[in-house]
């Protein structure tokens, strides 16, 4: 078993990046010096990244605006709607809404990957939305089938992950609604299906994607999960009790299994001892080709300074698994 | 000196409005630590125009439009004993808020809005002018907790900080109380909803003459039924034309009878609603209830919009619920 740790996506953006988002929209600065911010401030987090014994490094997301943002403006058939409430946070996303058909014109995140990728000698992964989870936090009003609308917006993630593949290693594919309290075990195992359907037309191994959950694991949807095929990430924090109940009684002999660890939503400092000890409770029901440790979800919830105590904690924990496991 | 308000479709506003120059300057003085004279004068006038404003439009029941608050948690976290406060975080596009700490037990350390409350009053033209308290669900669930480590005792302590508030508000002639707790919302556990409810016990119980208010939006309101309704409160004030007004059918589903104040615009949008759309979605909250329980106003604070448009939907709201009042009559 290797080990690596890793952030889940997103890093909160820089100051320097926030106030050049605001210059950009005030029209003070131009469209070229607003990049130059963006990739220094890509390259700040990347160093924070290594500096704290990252393997596998993002681009922060620093770019996005949501999940979403990235796509709903670059595909064809889309636009940003309302502000809707992520799931349990106080945080907004833009509902994509669907006006059109969907289709794929032009990479949408390679030139942050590539970023990364010239400046780092670790694993570089790039992060997508999930079809199954765009389709269900989005408004339709344009498709007559929802059939068609899935073949569609496969097509164009798919189109995406192929301009990722010279720049990343690892794709990760966020899929927070198959593990939504909210869904039905029909609508769940729907959830399954459309994703495997994706990772199909996909045709990438096993041990180069990953399909990210966060916020509501429990042993039940823990289980249904198990037939992805793919990699996957799971969200030790949110529901504690009920994620290491799943991990104990499913187990996981897939190719990776990204655990997260670090709570992305809380500032309460972590002792990482603590959380290799817990996850080495675990061990004997667990056999990935690959384990990262990882944050349980996105670090937008918390601010610049916390994350990178968060991410210094992850990695203290990757070095006291690397003295326990191995 | 005050003001006859009509007995049917009152108008009103959630809270807050556009900050005007002077409340920004404010804020610039207040993170620096100085509330000294000069910061207190850039409050009252920004506190003006935002009652002047109001006036314009021809709202019945006012507001202060927030302008001594840079954001409605932390306001309050700044001015209650037990909390600190962090780095921005951000809440959707670029958009940031610095995030409460709670770093030691919560309570009540001097009067927060009885002076604003008092003065938004005195030029309001007599209409009565609206207290908004962000609720106590909601500042723990938008607080780092780095001291409870327990969210029913964080709640409770709150509610009984803001109730030694309330009263201080009552005593000085305050009939219009407003808690928002727009992240109860975001919540699906029923646990949560009745540690609310115990909140709003602590904050509303036993007061008299005073009209109990509580605005939610945003998220799924759905989950807060039908447990909400026991809740000691006379106005529920709920976000419904941002979800085309689904809310309601839910409300009739209940057999809903308290007052609702009913949002008819959407103020995550720069576009004006014509008066006619407007006058629309009043037709949809007088399915449900009598004129005189049901308010017109927009979905949510108006902070995020420009003034002009601000103002603008405001102008067609009154106009909306002016015509809609001809019609009935």
């Amino acid at each position: 078993m290797r080990l690596h740790a890793g952030i889940c996506g997103s890093f909160p953006r820089p100051q320097a990046l926030r106030k050049a988002f605001d210059d950009l929209s005030e029209g003070k600065i131009s469209d070229g010096e607003f990049k130059n911010v963006l990739r220094e401030c890509i390259l700040e987090v990347a160093r924070l990244q290594e500096k704290a014994g990252m393997t596998i490094l993002t681009s922060g997301l620093l770019s996005w605006h949501d999940l979403f943002r990235p796509f709903t403006m670059e595909l064809d058939g889309l636009e940003a709607g309302r502000l809707i409430r992520f799931f349990d946070n106080n945080f907004y996303y833009r509902c994509p809404t669907i006006i059109g058909r969907i289709l794929w014109r032009r990479p949408v995140t390679v030139d942050e990957v590539q970023e990364v990728r010239r400046n780092t000698r670790e694993l570089v992964k790039a992060i997508i939305p999930g079809p199954y989870t765009f389709l269900k936090l989005s408004e339709n009003r344009f498709y007559a089938s929802e059939d068609q609308l899935l073949d569609d917006l496969i097509e164009a993630l798919r189109a995406e992950v192929n301009s990722l593949r010279g720049s990343a290693d690892l794709i990760q594919v966020d899929e927070p609604s198959l593990v939504d309290p909210e869904l039905g075990r029909s609508e769940r195992l729907k959830g399954i299906e459309v994703v495997n359907e994706f990772l199909s037309k996909l045709g990438m191994p096993e041990n180069e994607v990953i399909i990210a959950t966060y916020f509501n694991l429990d042993p039940e949807r823990y289980a249904m999960l198990l037939d992805l095929r793919a990699g996957l990430h799971v969200d030790l924090r949110s529901t504690p009790a009920e994620a290491d109940l799943a991990l104990k009684e499913h187990g996981f002999d897939g190719q990776i299994l990204s655990l997260g660890v670090i709570d992305s939503r809380s500032i309460y400092p972590e002792d990482p001892r603590e959380i290799v000890y817990r996850v080495r409770a675990y061990l004997d029901s667990i056999s990935p080709h690959v384990l990262i440790f990882s944050t349980s979800s996105w670090l937008d919830y918390i601010p610049y300074n916390e994350a990178v105590r968060r991410l210094d904690a992850l990695g203290r924990v990757l070095a006291e698994a690397e003295v326990r496991f191995l | 000196m005050s003001c006859k308000l009509p007995d049917k479709l009152r108008t009103t506003v959630v809270g807050s409005y556009p900050y005007f120059p002077e409340a920004l300057k404010a804020f610039q003085l207040r993170r620096r630590g100085d509330r000294g004279p000069e910061y207190e004068a850039l409050v009252r006038e920004a506190t003006k125009k935002a009652i002047m404003d109001y006036l314009d439009a021809g709202i019945d029941i006012l507001a202060d439009g927030e302008q001594r608050r840079e954001d409605m948690a932390v306001f309050f976290a700044e001015e209650l004993d037990g909390f600190e406060i962090s780095e921005p975080v951000r809440i959707f596009d670029n958009v940031y808020f610095r995030k409460p700490v709670i770093a030691g037990r919560i309570s009540w350390r001097r009067e927060m809005l009885v002076e604003d409350w008092k003065y938004a009053s005195s030029i309001s033209a007599g209409k009565p002018v609206k207290v908004t308290i962000t609720g106590p669900y909601t500042m723990y669930s938008w607080s780092f907790d780095k001291f409870y480590g327990n969210m029913r005792n964080a709640i409770l302590d709150l509610a009984e900080s803001f109730r030694k508030e309330i009263e201080a508000l009552v005593r000085a002639g305050a009939t219009f109380i407003q808690i928002d707790e727009p992240a109860l919302s975001t919540r699906a556990e029923k646990m949560d909803v009745l540690i609310a409810g115990e909140a709003f016990e602590i904050m509303f119980k036993g007061l008299s003459n005073v009209k109990r208010i509580t605005h939610i939006c945003y998220g799924k309101l759905e989950r807060l039924f039908p447990e909400i309704l026991d809740f000691p409160i006379d106005q529920y004030d709920f976000e419904t034309k941002n979800r085309n007004y689904e809310l309601l059918s839910l409300l009739r589903e209940y057999s809903f009878d308290k007052e609702l104040a009913l949002g008819v615009i959407d103020v995550h949008s720069s576009r004006i609603e014509p008066v006619e759309e407007i006058m629309e979605g009043i037709a949809r909250g007088l399915e449900l209830l009598p004129p005189e329980k049901l308010y017109i106003k927009p979905d949510c604070g108006l902070k995020r919009l420009k003034r002009e448009v601000a103002l603008e939907k405001l102008r067609n709201m009154v106009e909306a619920a002016r015509r809609a009042r001809e019609t009935l009559a």
